[in-house]
């Protein structure tokens, strides 16, 4: 049974199709990423569901009702933008108040409210702080408050976490997926990070030029690419023309036209039911625990990656052999 | 050389702060003294100009009438122009260019030619000319408001206020008055006061349209022109320090706004 449906919507600027006839639903209680390449229209859906843009044709379902043409301020819906879009004239409460004060709630529980939000997104001391004080971190973390006091029935999010700095961004999607789960909210993120998307989502859509490339778990996306566009954007993959595939393990049986091979899938041990690789380490990249180099098999250049053991040091220039099981060679369509 | 260079800049500013106030001084002096004829130096100085120009009730009069012309104007464009530079900027943008040539307008038409049309178009038509001046007032601040206005609104990106703010649920009304009006605020009291400096120096307009009928400071003053030099004097030095105060105040204003952003 899913609570959000998006059926069918199509959207164009000036004559341009920047939604193909779209499709999607979102379970209750789900985490949704949208994911995609800028420029694919992951913001213009998200504005769409939320009422802030109307489609040309389709239509939005929330919990059973068709809201494609309620106003945004009657959907119920709690959004996070880009900007954070914080009110610079009100304090930290009165921003995450503002959204219970429209609504004409008592202002005791308003107050419990606020108290509650502060603390869950971890902002106690700074609740009469202005927005230009706070930290990008805080300041995001006071538009998510914002926008999920209301308990709105779908939270959207629009690249919360792009403007902010490696580490917090990791700290904060782990709150986020926390508070997701604690609030049980229906969420739809968008990005154009694909480990963000892996990392937080239960179902990822990915988008391409205004329509669905593949849409699944992570580890569905992650494991089976259908496309060379979602092989491509997703992790590292080496994709390979069948005929490379043939030259480099001179084997003869790829008929398909790209495959796809995920670079930690070689190994430098012997495996049953494999395809052999042979030749010579070209560069080798330490990117931490994992050591990541090209391999080239009879003039065909590879990337593979292994976890960084001292025992199994990769050198420049050296002579290797690599197995790849024949399943992690992923024929795309 | 090198050494000599503050000093020379500062004979530079000082030549120039002397050019510029020196008849500003003189008015000053002039305003206080009994008698300045002959002499380097006033013969005497006193407050009976200021005296007798107070309690000169034409004056008062006057400057109550200017001060309703300008203010009213301002308000007015408060009112109006303000809400509508709104909707514009964050609802239609593609209408902006409209505006622009109109403001180019503004600039383009002499006073004169102004006045000349607006006299021809509405002194038969039976609408007091003290209304019309008002209202070409009000189309002359056009660009000042606008500028001020639509500065603040990109300075506080009100289209993304404004849709936080209705996905809030608030109505658009709301929104504007509780969200985008007091953010930009500083900005559009600014560009009033700039607004309300201008107009009260406006001369062309309000001594053509209405000058007979309707004195204000400024056809006072230039009456006063042919009667007494020191009284005149006594105006110019009264609408200077008006001018400072709200010219300080303006600047008050936008420096306190440059800390807070
Ligand atoms: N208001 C608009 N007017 C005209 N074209 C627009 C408008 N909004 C979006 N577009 C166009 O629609 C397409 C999709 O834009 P959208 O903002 O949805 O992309 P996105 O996937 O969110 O990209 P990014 O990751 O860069 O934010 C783009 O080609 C963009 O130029
Ligand atoms: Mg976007």
């Amino acid at each position: 049974m899913s609570y959000v449906t998006i059926e069918n919507i199509s959207k164009a600027f000036k004559g341009q199709t920047v939604l193909h006839d779209l499709n999607l639903s979102f379970k209750q209680g789900e985490f949704v990423t949208l994911l995609g390449p800028s420029g694919c229209g992951k913001s213009t859906l998200l504005r769409i569901l939320a009422g802030l843009t109307s489609p040309e044709q389709g239509v939005i379902k929330i919990d059973g009702c068709d809201v494609t043409n309620v106003k945004a301020k009657d959907r119920q819906i709690g959004m996070v933008f880009q900007s954070y879009a914080l009110f610079p004239n009100m304090t930290v409460s009165e921003n995450i108040a503002f959204g219970l004060k429209m609504q004409k709630i008592p202002s005791e529980t308003i107050k419990q409210k606020v108290a509650r939000m502060v603390a869950l997104v971890g902002l106690a001391g700074k609740e009469n702080a202005y927005p230009r004080e706070l930290s990008g971190g805080q300041q995001q973390r006071v538009a998510l408050a914002r926008s999920i006091v209301t308990e709105p029935k779908v939270l959207l999010l629009d690249e919360p976490l792009s403007a902010l700095d490696a580490q917090i961004r990791k700290n904060l999607q782990k709150q986020l997926r926390t508070i997701q789960q604690e609030l049980n909210i229906t969420t739809v993120l968008v990005t154009h990070d694909q480990e963000e998307a892996m990392a937080v989502s239960d179902r990822i859509y990915i988008l391409n030029e205004g329509r669905i490339a593949q849409s699944g778990t992570p580890h569905e996306i992650y494991t089976k690419p259908g496309s060379e566009f979602v092989a491509r954007f997703i992790g590292n993959y080496n994709v390979l023309e069948g005929s490379e595939l043939s030259i480099a393990t001179s084997e003869r049986e790829f008929s398909n036209r790209l495959y796809a091979i995920r670079p930690e899938a070689f190994s430098a041990q012997y495996m049953e039911d494999s395809y052999t690789f042979s030749g010579r380490v070209n560069k080798v990249m330490m990117l931490g625990n994992i050591t990541r180099y090209e391999f080239s098999s009879n003039g065909i250049v590879v990337t593979a990656e292994h976890l960084h053991q001292s025992d199994e040091d990769v050198q420049e220039g050296a002579r290797k052999t690599l197995y790849l099981h024949k399943k992690d060679v992923i024929p795309l369509s | 050389m090198n050494k000599n260079r503050p000093f020379f800049h500062y004979l530079t500013i000082g030549a120039v702060l002397l050019y510029l106030l020196v008849p500003l001084l003189g008015t000053l002096i002039y305003s206080f003294s009994t008698q300045w004829h002959k002499t380097i130096l006033p013969e005497g100085l006193t407050f009976h100009w200021y005296g007798e120009l107070f309690s000169d009730s034409l004056f008062l009069k006057a400057m109550g009438r200017s001060l309703i012309l300008s203010v009213g104007a301002t308000i007015l464009s408060l009112l109006i122009m303000v809400p509508a530079i709104f909707s514009i900027v964050v609802y239609a943008p593609r209408l902006e260019k409209f505006i622009q040539a109109l403001i180019v307008l503004t600039y383009a038409m002499p006073g004169v030619i102004i006045a000349v049309g607006l006299i021809r178009a509405y002194s038969n038509s039976g609408m007091p000319m003290v209304v019309v001046t008002v209202g070409a007032y009000f189309v002359g601040i056009l660009p000042y408001m606008y500028q001020g206005t639509r500065n603040s609104l990109r300075n506080i990106q009100a289209v993304s206020l404004m849709e936080a703010a209705e996905i809030l649920g608030a109505s658009r009304f709301t929104a504007f008055l509780k969200v985008i009006l007091p953010n930009i605020m500083p900005g559009v009291l600014v560009s009033s006061l700039l607004s309300f400096s201008i107009l009260f120096g406006e001369f062309v307009l309000v001594n053509l349209l209405i000058g007979g009928s309707f004195e204000t400071v400024q056809v006072y003053l230039y009456k006063k022109l042919n009667v007494s030099g020191h009284i005149a004097s006594a105006i110019v030095i009264c609408y200077f320090i008006l001018i400072s105060i709200l010219s300080s105040i303006i600047v008050k204003v936008t420096r306190s706004r440059k800390e807070t952003l």
